[in-house]
């Protein structure tokens, strides 16, 4: 018997995706994952003042938003050719670090827990259809408590964050040279007093309560695995005296790690609303234009690739591209190694406030290039983010942003390979498909960000049918 | 309620303000004489950096809005139920007393179709159709962040999308709390004058005047040296932002008084221009946001 599966909204994400499976037997035989908001920044960013985007570019994502201060801040310094100071970089990095605690802490708690742990559910926002929680009371309950004091931590995550960068969402600090303000000794000790707290809750509860719902829920270390293709554009590395605390570019593909070339990504367009003189782009070639006419297209996501083939990014990535855990890739490793970088991150940032100078001022007074153009790649919370920019006539001419999930929840390409989140989904076992709790776990161990990943310009969306069909 | 409103303007008072007005709606409601009323928080066209800025908030706290304040029935962003479920509770509520907060603006190039937020019977249930149908009914809509208020980032030139502000598709008085984001004390706040005395207090822009009453430039902590011309070359540097661009001076709100993130700190204190994030025309009549020579031209 077939069905056709269609969940929308997904919520616990940031923004709004809708899941389509069809279903054959219990099993999912294909998946489509879309994206369901456009807004249009690359077509928005045209004409600005290129300073501009740093502030500007963050409003892509409210939950990621340094993310995007960052990757823009390295592509206008690689376009005007300016060398950060390793200070600079340590600053930055810093606000960086505290960006990824208050993304992971969020993730964790509040958009994954309450898929495996019962929330008090008197509350209508607890309340859910199925009954898969598997815990004891006991756990489950510890969890809960949990739950409620993490909103604490990822608060005093962006308070530290906020301790450097002004504010959160949407920092100030984030600029070229590395950031607008300095680290006098009082803004330190303050961040590093809030650290060593958020520290010792990661310790102490993050970590048991993951490993405590992995015990529960053996299963999802068989299911959401996909293709096993790995990518980070690297963070935290390549500092001059400090050398790499996390991870370098690197790739995994056919079980081999190996060297990230940034010549080998395109975006394909065949399977998405777009149409132009090619099938498949660079990062810096024009943008497609929008076509909704395509019988094969399906959704506004484009498929980025990297020598023409899908790739995972995020915590798990970078978790297994470092070395630092090779368990597996399914849903249960996903959420596990997320945990796990949380760690890594409290670790790394330790080191670099370790090494900072107090006082120093990184900033200058900097001219806009008349013509350039740049590139600014960096690994984030949610994994790979390049932002490409061009200037013309002191003014953004062209911008282009290829979100980490875009990668992870891309379209089929030209050869008909799922996007990453597709393929995770495809041949899982669905226990009740009238309750198909395994759909959104499997695609919320991706962390997806949708404000992210159709920040595109589109013009319409298609009316589809939504129902189970015998 | 003009006592607390003093009490707000000193800069010590800041914290305790908020906290005054959900203590007092606290024991109104444990005495019986408030109800708890059903909220809808919506994300429309935007960021979602709303919803974080209010997980941002402390004292009161997301965990007090939920337990004690508001019966919290819907958020994309936190809610367990999914899918059809999820959208039963929006529909479910449409028939009780509820306060409808609305983060993102409203697309509505081909009738809303490309913001779907949800479905609901099969059928797309756009931004455009969800804000109409709920914000009808709700007895307060509270529009909240920049997007929301007057279209924001998400109806910047030459706005692909075309977005709006919510009030553009409201007949009706939609209280505005612009900011990109919009601090989580000027919701929560607005939110406890709305449960304590139904119509919080608002300026000629629908702006609760509690928050909003006054420019940043009046109570700029470097408003000194503006005032002996004493300003800044470039970022970092501890002076007036002027002629970086600053906007404080055309911005309406408390951002030096109260600060951000747990009062830890503001843009100014940053040491950059205030962006004017909260004044209406955010982002595109606000910029350039960095600029090293707004004056430096005429002096020449």
């Amino acid at each position: 018997m077939t069905k056709k599966i269609v969940i929308n909204p997904v919520t616990r994400i940031s923004g709004f995706m809708e899941i389509e499976a069809i279903i054959e037997n219990n099993k999912i035989m294909d998946a489509k994952t879309e994206g369901l908001l456009y807004r249009g920044f690359e077509k928005m960013l045209m004409g600005r003042n290129p300073f501009d985007a740093v502030y500007f570019t963050q409003r892509i994502c409210g939950i990621c938003s340094t993310a995007h201060s960052m990757a823009s801040t390295i592509a206008l310094e690689d376009a005007m050719k300016f060398i950060p100071t390793e200070q600079g970089r340590y600053l930055r990095d810093i606000i960086h670090g505290c960006e990824f605690l208050q993304n992971h802490l969020r993730h964790f708690y509040q958009y994954t827990i309450p898929d495996f742990v019962r929330l008090p559910n008197n509350y209508p926002l607890y309340t859910t259809e199925h009954d898969d929680f598997r815990m004891p009371s006991k756990i489950n309950d510890l969890i809960v408590s949990h739950y409620f004091e993490s909103l604490e931590m990822s608060r005093s995550a962006h308070e530290m964050l906020a301790v450097l960068g002004g504010k959160a969402p949407h920092n100030h600090g984030v600029f070229i040279g590395g950031i607008s303000t300095q680290a006098t000794t009082d803004k330190i000790i303050k961040i590093k007093s809030i650290l060593h707290t958020i520290s010792e809750f990661i310790e102490e509860k993050m970590m048991p309560d993951v490993y405590k719902i992995s015990e529960y829920y053996q299963d999802y270390f068989q299911n959401g695995c996909g293709y096993n293709n790995l990518l980070s554009y690297g963070c935290f590395n390549d500092y001059k005296d400090l050398g790499t605390l996390y991870i370098d570019p690197s790739i995994n593909l056919d079980g081999k790690v190996l060297p990230f070339k940034s010549e080998r990504i395109s975006e394909e367009i065949e399977h998405s609303w777009y149409s132009g003189e090619q099938k498949s782009y660079k990062p810096l070639e024009r943008l497609p234009e929008e076509d909704m006419n395509k019988p094969k297209a399906y959704s506004w996501i484009k498929a980025p690739r990297y020598e023409n083939v899908p790739f995972e990014t995020g915590p798990l990535a970078r978790q297994w591209l470092s070395g630092a855990y090779r368990n597996g890739i399914s849903t249960m490793d996903r959420t596990i190694a997320r945990v796990l970088e949380a760690r890594k991150i409290v670790q790394v940032m330790e080191i670099l406030i370790k090494n900072l100078i107090p006082n120093i001022s990184v900033q200058s007074e900097y001219k806009v290039p008349q013509k350039a153009q740049g590139a600014g790649l960096i690994d984030t919370t949610r994994g790979a983010l390049g932002h490409w920019i061009k200037i013309g006539d002191q003014k953004i001419s062209f911008y282009q942003i290829i979100t980490p999930s875009a990668w992870n929840l891309s379209t089929q390409s030209c050869e008909n390979m799922k996007g990453t989140a597709e393929q995770a989904l495809i041949g899982t076992v669905i226990q009740d498909s009238d309750n198909p709790v395994e759909l959104g776990r499997i695609i919320r161990s991706f962390d997806p960000c949708i404000s992210c990943a159709t920040h595109v310009y589109s013009d319409r969306k298609p009316v589809k049918i939504m129902k189970v069909v015998p | 309620m003009d006592g607390l409103l003093s009490v707000c303007h000193g800069y010590e008072a800041k914290q305790r303000i908020v906290r005054n007005l959900i203590d007092k709606v606290m024991d109104e409601i444990n005495e019986g004489t408030l109800l708890k009323k059903n909220l809808i928080w919506l994300e429309l066209t935007g960021c979602s950096g709303n919803i974080i800025s209010l997980l941002n908030g402390a004292n009161p706290d997301f965990k007090y809005l939920m337990t004690k304040m508001a019966n919290l029935v819907y958020s994309n962003s936190l809610m367990t139920a999914e899918g059809e479920d999820a959208v039963s509770h929006l529909v479910n509520v449409m028939n009780t007393d509820f306060i409808l907060a609305v983060e993102g603006a409203v697309a509505t190039k081909n009738n809303g179709l490309y913001n779907v937020i949800g479905k609901w019977r099969g059928e797309p249930l756009t931004a455009l159709k969800a804000v109409k149908m709920l914000g009808e009914k709700a007895q307060h809509v509270m529009a909240i962040g920049a997007c929301a208020t007057h279209g924001g980032v998400s109806a910047a030139h030459p706005n692909p999308a075309k977005c709006v502000s919510v009030q553009s598709v409201l007949k009706r008085k939609v209280i505005k709390l612009p900011g990109c984001p919009c601090h989580p004390d000027w919701f929560m706040g607005t939110l406890a004058e709305i449960l304590l005395y139904d119509a919080p207090k608002l300026d000629a822009k629908d702006r609760p005047v509690l928050f909003y009453s006054t420019l940043i430039h009046d109570r700029c902590p470097r408003r000194s040296f503006f005032d002996k011309g004493i300003f800044a070359k470039k970022l970092g540097d501890h002076t007036c932002m002027f002629k970086l661009g600053c906007r404080g001076p055309v911005t309406r709100t408390d951002c030096p008084v109260r600060q951000w993130n747990k009062y830890v700190n503001w843009p100014v204190e940053d040491d950059t221009p205030c962006i004017g994030c909260a004044q209406f025309g955010f982002p595109d009549l606000m910029e350039p946001f960095i600029s090293y020579d707004t004056t430096r031209k005429e002096r020449e």
